[in-house]
């Protein structure tokens, strides 16, 4: 299932960078750029290392998705998703910023400092409103096992999904999205030209290679998180992956309609609306039952 | 209200001994004064006419008199007007008051001047080094100073003669002239 | 007359340059005995040719050519170029523009973070031979003396298509690896450190120890150590944390 989350993962990057470059009259990457990138960095020559826990930093941030993407279901594979639930699923998203967290750690750069402090009360913003959805769909479906939500929602075809019977969760859900993904207008803590990619600042060679393809695994966690959880999973591949893809491509095609928002900011607006919105959707799921 | 500051103080600055005033434009007035007599009129323009705002010290060489020309340009926001009062140091040994006390940006000015024609600040907070940290030689820009003689000296030119621009210049192209010749 | 004086002037100095051994450059890949790992070597290749991620140290006028060629005008993302804010992502440094002496340093402060195989592209005229300020005192005049270049792109400024180009014919090299000006860094390092001690004067130390990391990927020749270098090892200090603190009223040091 890794494999296909990272090859699923790459498209997705693939996807975001041609939207972004169609919405600036681009023509955009080709088709195997991020392959390419990926190759590359992995190939340098040179590798500048900071110590053993810069290192075990990037493994633990990889390591976290991998982990993840054991317990999420796609089609015809549903892993460890009945076993370990999406209570275990939510846990294990934490680890990949907490490692990130050790090994800019050891860099010792003011402005990866910066930024890890930065993406950290990123996670706290986000996660509130990330919980209250999480928890009000299992209340809902009454159950914490990924594959028992999908064959609810299967039963009596898009009349069951999550994002019918449940609107104003899916409304906070999707205001998360761009947070989880740290696209624009969350993107405060990578802030290229201010504190130069924050978390990545001191990440060359193999660690950036790490990081591009932690971005791929990121993607495809939240995009199949959130078709699982509102969108009836998969039938088969091929709605599943469109379903995917749709989630992904939404708050990207939305992300340059907006400037920064600073990290206060960005706490207010997170525990304020999607948190409203969740906990109304809260109340409805909790009176329906 | 304007046109009466500007009346009141050409007469005011008419009555200090040694100053020659030219008023340009209606905003716009040089004072050349004696280099004794600069901070008392600097004063004078600050605590009477208003003339808060120093907008420039500029420096210039002038080797044939062997003297530095200073210019002090200051700014009145409620007369709307410029006041440039020029004034001559010896070139040596280039010693001179500092300004600091009545205008604090006068520091930066000073240290600039300090480092690029080597004219000595008397009172001045900081007489180090500014923007050229870099380097240890004669004041650049004193008129003694020949910059291109340093950069033969010191710098090695890329040579770049490749057949191509031969051809071309043959036919009469190319930048055939040599700076030397160019400077006639 | 004084044409003729100036070409004898340059014959000398292109003899000196000959004896300095500048183009030197010591082949140290291990002769490759298996099939594919020349197959393997060949994508690894293509794949950092098309994918090359730049720091543009916007030292000069020329910086102000590259946002139409990153934008939508010329689009250099079609050919994998990105711009990337930090040394120690990149792999192409470009130098756009007059290099004074004070930007030399940092210059060369940047691209010693890069993490190999690294390129140096020198934009304008006045990386090639201090273009319009050929007789400024505060420029460094030939880029080439005190870094690797690999390509020059002349002109006052050269247009996007040129800038394009340039890196067209950089990715060329890298395809059939040609592109290995980053070897000659550490394989010549007295020859490059001794023009840097020239103008920065003998107490010139940098954060990145050129030597032990040539020692460590085996790039060592007679050229890295020489009468520069062993100036250098004689007041090296070694690196230390800068010290953090949270006072406002630092003291200046």
């Amino acid at each position: 299932m890794p494999l296909v989350a990272f090859t699923v993962g790459l498209a997705m990057v693939l996807m975001l960078r041609k939207i972004a470059a169609r919405l600036q009259r681009r023509i955009g990457p080709p088709f195997l750029q991020p392959v390419y990138d990926i190759v590359k960095l992995y190939s340098k020559d040179t590798q500048i290392s900071h110590g053993m826990i810069h290192e075990m930093g990037i493994i633990m941030a990889v390591g976290g998705y991998i982990a993840a993407e054991t317990l999420l279901p796609v089609p015809g594979m549903d892993g460890l998703a009945d076993k370990g639930g999406i209570v275990t699923l939510t846990y294990l998203l934490m680890i990949p910023q907490l490692g990130l967290a050790l090994g800019v750690g050891q860099c010792a750069n003011p402005n990866g400092s910066i930024g890890i402090s930065r993406a950290l009360t990123a996670m706290l913003a986000y996660d509130i409103p990330f919980i209250l959805v999480v928890f009000g769909m299992s209340w809902s479906y009454g159950t914490t096992n990924l594959a028992e939500m999908i064959a609810i929602q299967q039963q009596a075809g898009m009349q069951s999904w999550g994002i019918i019977q449940m609107p104003l969760l899916a409304l906070a859900g999707l205001m998360v999205l761009p947070a989880m993904l740290g696209k624009q207008p969350f993107e405060i803590y990578v802030a290229p030209a201010e504190i130069a990619t924050g978390p990545m600042v001191e990440m060359g060679g193999k660690f950036m290679g790490g990081l591009f393809v932690m971005q791929c695994f990121q993607l495809y966690t939240v995009g199949v998180l959130y078709t699982t959880l509102f969108l009836g999973g998969g039938e088969n591949w091929l709605s599943f992956l469109f379903k995917i893809f749709v989630v992904v491509a939404i708050p990207m095609s939305i992300a340059f309609m907006f400037p920064r928002y600073r990290t206060e900011d960005m706490l207010r607006l997170m525990w304020k609306w999607p948190v409203l919105v969740g906990l109304l959707g809260l109340a409805v799921v909790m009176i329906q039952v | 209200m304007t046109q009466e500051l500007n009346v009141w103080l050409d007469k005011i600055l008419g009555d200090i001994e040694n100053v020659k005033i030219e008023r340009k434009r209606s905003n716009r007035l040089r004072v050349d004064v004696d280099a004794r007599a600069l901070p008392a009129v600097l004063e004078l323009l600050q605590g009477r006419a208003s003339y808060v705002h120093l907008s420039a010290i500029s420096c210039v060489d002038r080797i044939d008199d062997d003297e530095f020309e200073l210019v002090y340009h200051v700014w009145s926001y409620e007369a709307r007007s410029l006041v440039s009062a020029h004034t001559r140091i010896p070139r040596d040994p280039g010693v001179y008051l500092s300004i600091y006390d009545l205008y604090v940006p006068a520091a930066f000015f000073e240290r600039d001047i300090h480092e690029m024609f080597g004219v000595y600040f008397e009172g001045s907070p900081d007489m180090g080094k500014f923007i050229l940290t870099e380097w240890d030689g004669p004041p650049p820009m004193r008129k003694d100073f020949d910059s291109e003689k340093f950069v033969n000296e010191t710098f090695n030119r890329e040579q770049y003669h490749p057949q191509w621009l031969k051809d071309l210049e043959k036919e009469g192209g190319g930048i055939t002239t040599p700076a030397e010749d160019a400077r006639k | 007359m004084s044409k003729n004086k100036t070409l004898t002037k340059k014959d000398q100095m292109q003899q000196d340059k000959a004896q300095d051994g500048q183009q030197m450059l010591v082949d140290f890949t291990r002769p490759r005995t298996n099939p594919m790992a020349n197959v393997f070597d060949g994508l690894v290749r293509f794949c950092q040719s098309r994918s090359m991620f730049m720091l543009h140290y916007c030292t000069g006028c020329g910086a102000i050519e590259l946002p139409p060629a990153m934008t939508s005008r010329f689009d250099m993302e079609r050919l994998g170029i990105q711009p990337m804010v930090t040394p120690r992502q990149a792999d192409i440094l470009l130098i756009t523009g007059y290099v004074s002496v004070k930007t030399l340093k940092r210059i060369i402060l940047t691209y010693e973070q890069m993490a190999a195989p690294k390129y140096v592209i020198g934009i304008c005229s006045c990386t090639v031979n201090g273009g319009m300020y050929w007789q400024s005192y505060a420029t460094a005049k030939v880029l080439r003396e005190y870094l690797p270049v690999d390509i020059y792109i002349a002109g006052c400024m050269p247009r996007p298509e040129a800038i394009i180009e340039g890196l067209q014919v950089l990715m060329d090299d890298i395809k059939t690896g040609r592109a290995e000006n980053w070897k000659r860094y550490f394989q010549n390092y007295d020859y490059y450190l001794g023009n840097q001690q020239k103008l920065f004067g003998d107490h010139w130390q940098t954060p990145t120890d050129i030597i032990s990391e040539a020692r460590h990927y085996d790039l060592i020749t007679e050229n890295t150590l020489g009468k520069h270098t062993a100036l250098l090892e004689k007041h090296q200090a070694p690196l230390q944390a800068l010290e953090m603190t949270l006072q406002q009223n630092r003291e200046r040091v």
